[in-house]
């Protein structure tokens, strides 16, 4: 052990030195500071993980050298077969911490793999920031306050079967690692439930949810602030995604007992917009009949694809803000956009993950001085990126709390304005409840 | 014997005759109308009617699917378990098929894209038919003479590998199909309506079983599918060519799957690599239902299962519905051991 790590420090003397002799002409390089990526850069999430990666990658690329340090992105994609695979995020946790000029990673894009990763970096005391995890459990003991309910009851992270923030933070409880740009997932329902009663004027809403922990949790948000808006909750079901095919049966109860609307707590991989297809011939078609979810079916091709005629009026919400509805973003993105000319390399993390490595480098920048203008440890970086506060990104200001989460607690709201998959979601409104739309 | 015990068999001896039927029919009835009668009439005739529609034709689609397992377990008293997924594959071949006879969305249904409709259910249910024989030959007809545990696992893993492979080929998560069918709803008076799709579905499975039906009663090749079922070796002692009957019940029993799968294609309009495991399980529970290895039983249950669960969805909460398809089940089997109509398999 004592042999390896002065195995690393020869190695990095060498690279210092090295890198003096080597660079005359562009001042002193003191060596190479090292960005990681953790994504999903294969298979089903390719499309937003790739996006997602080259934000740091332009961030790094308007900021190549720090203090005298060379920055570097490295990136690892945590996909097996196509899909998010926790264990492939834990593996290249494990290649960036073995990695010692690794000094922060982006990362990740999934929750459960977020879970795997965490207790690892915990244990090096390596910086993670996520630009889109929305698991409330990554950082708070409650899944759902009680304040979100109609029964007033706190749904614990024990009781909604995941680990609390403790228990992936084991190794140094006092010293968190993780934290996170976009908000959380309870706060999807309410924002559903403002602009249901407060913009589209609905009083009577039925809601159906997958019966998954995600599903449920904002299937109740949403009925609790609903109800405390003063809407009524006609008919509620949780199906069985497996066995469960048809819809009709709901559906039409549901029409019977007034519904002007249908709110779907899930995945489109469950069904869900199966329900919005199913909805023709038992309600109106289109907008006059608004189908509401959650980012399980927001911006999502198939879902548009599977809700086939009836894909217009479905109205969903994702935790987290859209750059390209921020004023300061626009110089940023035209210039991403300039040096990424290809439209699938933007996509609506782009801009989060810019702000994440931004983030970072910062923290970097703060620890490097700290430490006279030499290497900082990882932990030097941790703690400096926790102080972050007032940070002014392109996509908002950053700043995190102890449990590290972002200050900032935007939901954006989307509408699926066309039947074509292919087509973008129309951006409808933001509800900020750190702000403006702060629940009583 | 102990007198309850003697009493018991009495009980089940009456129960398992014709009056016991009854008997349980109007036990169940009753059951039925106590639970669910205050809730029917608070809403209505129109809305009884509109849920009984979509279970008729949600259990339509399930005694295609039921039929299949029936028929093979009818013949040699094995589960295939890939059965559910010979259905789905049927659902995923033919959407290539009807890009080939440019049957699209949006183009209305006339008589020549009728018979390019027909035509593509035709081909999907040979293909597939096709697969199940060489199934059958492969995983199964050298285990024949096995333990019966080794042709149940070997089912096990076909089901796998068929998921598998539609995994790869169709993605893992929802597919969309194409809505060939006009959505035209007639009205059946009071809010409820009927449309074209359950007419259809409800038609095209009629119109198979009751082909085959008159196939199985009729023909020579159905004579000798029911000699093989009744005892293999006499048949074979009388001439009759046994893998070749065999191989032909696989092959039928895919074909109505296939159709199965097109038919829940073209109703629902979307398909997943796994649809075929749970319908597959319900299917199968509807076979063993109506009695196993009898045609007309599987078709009955497949009804029901699909009515329980309508009414279950609609009526009550959808948590409901496979606690009380099973316990249903599970009450017809206590007292009915044979199923709904009766086993029809072969007296060892």
């Amino acid at each position: 052990m004592v042999r390896a790590r002065g195995l690393v420090v020869l190695i990095l003397a060498a690279f210092v030195a090295f890198g003096c002799s080597g660079t005359s002409s562009s001042g002193t390089n003191k060596g190479t500071i090292t960005i990681g990526v953790s994504l999903p850069l294969t298979g089903a999430e390719a499309s937003v993980g790739t996006p997602t990666k080259n934000g740091v990658l332009f961030y790094i690329s308007q900021h190549p050298t720090i203090d005298g340090f060379t920055l570097k992105v490295v990136s690892k994609d945590y996909a097996v077969n196509g899909s998010p695979d926790a264990s492939k995020g834990a593996a290249t946790m494990q290649e960036f911490i073995a990695d010692a000029t690794v000094l922060g990673v982006v990362g990740t894009f999934d929750s459960g793999v977020a879970r795997a990763e965490i207790p690892l970096a915990n244990q090096a005391g390596l910086s993670m920031v996520s630009p889109a995890n929305t698991n409330p459990c990554l950082t708070k003991t409650v899944y759902i306050p009680g304040s979100l309910r109609s029964n007033g009851q706190d749904v614990t992270c024990k009781a909604a079967g995941l680990p609390a923030p403790a228990d992936l933070r084991k190794t140094n409880p006092d010293k968190n690692n993780y934290f996170r740009l976009a908000t959380t997932d309870d706060l999807q329902g309410p924002a559903n439930s403002l602009y249901a009663f407060n913009t589209l004027k609905l009083t009577k809403v039925a809601v159906i949810s997958n019966n998954s922990v995600y599903g449920k949790g904002i299937a109740d948000t949403f009925t609790a602030e609903f109800v405390k808006l003063g809407g009524t909750v006609v008919k509620r079901q949780d199906y069985d995604p497996a066995n469960t095919n048809d819809f009709k049966a709901f559906l039409t109860s549901a029409k019977a007992l007034g519904a002007q609307a249908i709110y779907y707590g899930g995945l489109s991989a469950d069904k869900g917009c199966v329900i919005r297809q199913q909805m023709i011939g038992i309600f109106p078609t289109g907008e006059a009949t608004p189908f509401l979810g959650g980012d399980g079916i927001a911006q999502d091709p198939t879902c548009t694809r599977t809700a086939g005629q009836n894909a217009v009026g479905i109205f969903a919400t994702v935790a987290s803000v859209n750059p390209d509805q921020v004023p300061a973003a626009s110089t940023t993105i035209a210039a991403f956009k300039a040096a990424y000319p290809t439209k699938s390399d933007y996509g609506s993390y782009t801009m989060v993950a810019y702000d994440c490595a931004g983030v970072i480098v910062a923290a970097i920048d703060r620890a490097i001085k700290a430490n006279n203008g030499n290497m900082p440890t990882r932990d030097a970086v941790r703690a400096e990126i926790a102080k972050t506060s007032g940070y002014a990104g392109v996509t908002g200001t950053v700043g995190f709390n102890a449990a590290g989460d972002n200050s900032a607690e935007i939901v954006s709201l989307y509408e699926d304005k066309s039947t074509d998959p292919n087509a973008d979601w129309a951006y409808i409104k933001a509800y900020d409840f750190n702000g403006a739309d702060k629940l009583g | 014997m102990p007198a309850h015990l003697a009493t018991l068999t009495r009980v089940r001896s009456t129960l398992s005759g014709p009056v016991g039927s009854w008997m349980l029919a109007a036990l169940a009835g009753l059951i039925i109308v106590v639970a669910l009668g205050p809730r029917v009439a608070s809403q209505g005739p129109s809305f009884f009617l509109q849920i009984m529609t979509y279970g008729f034709t949600d259990g339509a689609i399930y005694a295609l699917v039921a039929i299949g397992y029936t028929m093979v377990y009818g013949i040699i008293e094995l589960i295939n378990f890939a059965h559910g997924d010979v259905f789905t594959l049927g659902a995923a071949v033919s959407i290539p098929i009807f890009g080939a006879f440019g049957l699209a969305e949006g183009n209305a249904l006339g008589l020549l894209s009728v018979l390019a409709l027909v035509a593509a259910f035709a081909i999907t249910m040979v293909l597939v038919g096709v697969l199940n024989v060489a199934i059958e030959r492969i995983a199964y007809r050298p285990l024949r003479n096995a333990p019966r545990l080794a042709p149940l696992i070997t089912a096990v893993g076909v089901s796998f590998m068929l998921e598998g492979i539609m995994a790869l080929w169709i993605g893992n998560s929802t597919v969309h199909y194409p809505d060939l069918l006009p959505g035209t709803r007639y009205s059946l008076g009071g809010g409820a309506s009927l449309g074209f799709k359950d007419i259809f579905v409800v038609v095209v499975a009629v119109i198979l079983v009751a082909a085959l039906t008159a196939f199985i009663g009729r023909t020579k090749l159905g004579t000798a599918m029911r000699a093989t079922a009744q005892d293999k070796e006499a048949a074979q002692l009388m001439g009759i060519d046994i893998n070749r009957t065999i191989a032909a019940t696989f092959f039928i029993g895919a074909a109505l799957a296939g159709a199965g799968g097109i038919v829940f294609g073209l109703y629902y309009n979307s398909i997943n690599f796994q649809l075929g495991f749970s319908a597959g399980l319900f299917a199968f529970t509807a076979a063993v239902f109506g009695g196993i290895g009898n045609i007309q039983g599987a078709a009955l249950g497949g009804l029901i299962i699909g009515l329980v669960r309508a009414f279950s969805d609609g009526y009550l909460r959808s948590e409901w519905t496979d606690v009380l398809i099973f316990a249903i089940l599970i009450l017809v089997l206590v007292f009915r051991p044979t199923g709904l109509l009766g086993m029809r398999v072969p007296e060892k």
